[in-house]
């Protein structure tokens, strides 16, 4: 069966969104069916990079239990499959859809986290999808809870930021571990003299796995072309010889075996 | 006789004085053992009880994962969430007959067999 996998992380900006379009992307290449979610209700961002003038409906509308799955998902298999689907589910990117979604009550946001659960039934068995990929809101909020709990696997992405690593260390001990999920770092953003060689890489690892109790998936470094093209290309696809799109590789391999 | 049993008497009902209090201190640590281990105590009475992510964060490990369990499932027996959370079934009724007692998960009987649900409606 699929899995779901959710994206992540303590601050905002650390790069969830860039990252989740490039593993769509990525297992997407590999042949694989998947769908991608922008579960980032209070900065909606994925209906940029996936321009779609006809959304039937939002993923809003799905969890307000007013619009079938089916519905939501938009085919994008042309112009990303690669002989499997590609779908992507948007949220409503107009203020009156994030001042609604910002005013649910708790009651909303539990049956919002049965109908994401059920979306393993839905998509993943029935639709037979291989991957469903969450992109979500940074921080501890309603959205991003659900979504961690209705994924297999979380990808925790951080930065080297002092205060985003004692986040992510806070969100281990009081989110991550209490749920008993699949879950793993993706250090983001490494400047790349910190990575020149392999000596350098050992004593980032070492300090990494002193700080933090998750396993570090991968460490990607930050490359300047990829923030100068600011979003509007997707490298995984694009540009199959970058090495961000071979750290891409190993980073799918890893959660295929987790 | 009449006298020395009139001397007694203070004595006597001091005594069933200090029997009373001690009757009702006990009842009162049943009492506040039963409200320790109530969380519904601990919240506004105003906000419902209800199996949201917070809710289930604030819930001790056991109770969590079969809280979780039965958020999956949507509706189900002793049986089946423990077969989820590989534990026995006994346990997980006890677990599941105490998140009922704490107003978060509601019974309902057909035949012979008790379902456990989070809410009605999800079957919808």
């Amino acid at each position: 069966m699929g899995k779901i996998i959710a994206f992540h992380s303590y601050k905002g900006g650390t790069g969830k969104t860039l990252l989740s379009i490039n593993l769509a992307a990525t297992y997407a290449k590999h042949g694989k069916s998947v769908c991608l979610f922008d579960l980032d209700f209070r900065a909606p961002s994925l209906h940029v990079a996936f321009a779609s003038d006809g959304v039937e409906c939002w993923l809003n509308e799905y969890l307000n239990g007013t619009c079938d799955i089916r519905k939501v998902l938009i085919d994008l298999s042309r112009q990303h499959g690669n002989g499997g689907k590609f779908y992507v589910g948007l949220a409503n990117p107009t203020t009156e859809a994030i001042r609604d979604m910002s005013a649910k009550d708790r009651k909303w946001e539990m049956r919002a986290l049965g109908r994401l659960l059920s979306l393993k039934n839905s998509l993943l068995n029935d639709m037979h999808l291989d991957y469903l990929i969450f992109d979500t809101s940074p921080g501890l909020q309603y959205s991003s809870i659900n979504a961690i709990v209705s994924a297999d696997v979380v990808l925790v992405v951080t930065s080297m930021d002092s205060s985003d690593i004692k986040g992510t260390q806070r969100m281990t001990q009081e989110l991550y571990d209490l749920f008993e999920k699949k879950t793993g770092i993706l250090l983001n953003k490494v400047p790349a003299e910190m990575l020149t060689s392999n000596a350098q890489k050992k004593s980032l690892y070492e300090k990494l796995n002193s700080i933090h109790t998750l396993p570090i998936l991968e460490v990607i470094p930050c490359f300047c072309d990829i923030l100068r093209a600011g979003g509007t290309h997707i490298f995984a696809e694009e540009k199959p010889d970058h090495p961000f799109t071979v750290t891409l590789e190993k980073i799918a391999t890893k959660i295929e075996k987790f | 006789m009449a006298y020395k049993r009139m001397e007694k008497s203070p004595t006597q009902i001091l005594e069933k004085i200090k029997e009373s209090l001690d009757r009702l201190n006990e009842k009162m640590d049943v009492f506040i053992e039963i409200q320790k281990h109530n969380p519904r105590t601990d919240l506004d009475q105003s906000i419902p009880d209800v199996l949201d992510v917070m809710t289930l964060l604030s819930l001790p490990d056991h109770l969590r994962k079969t809280a979780v369990a039965l958020c999956k499932l949507g509706q189900a027996t002793a049986d089946e969430v423990a077969e989820q959370t590989k534990r026995a079934r006994a346990v997980e009724s006890g677990y599941l007959n105490q998140l009922m007692l704490m107003g978060y998960v509601k019974k309902e009987r057909k035949g012979r067999k008790a379902y456990f649900y989070v809410e009605k409606e999800e079957k919808e």
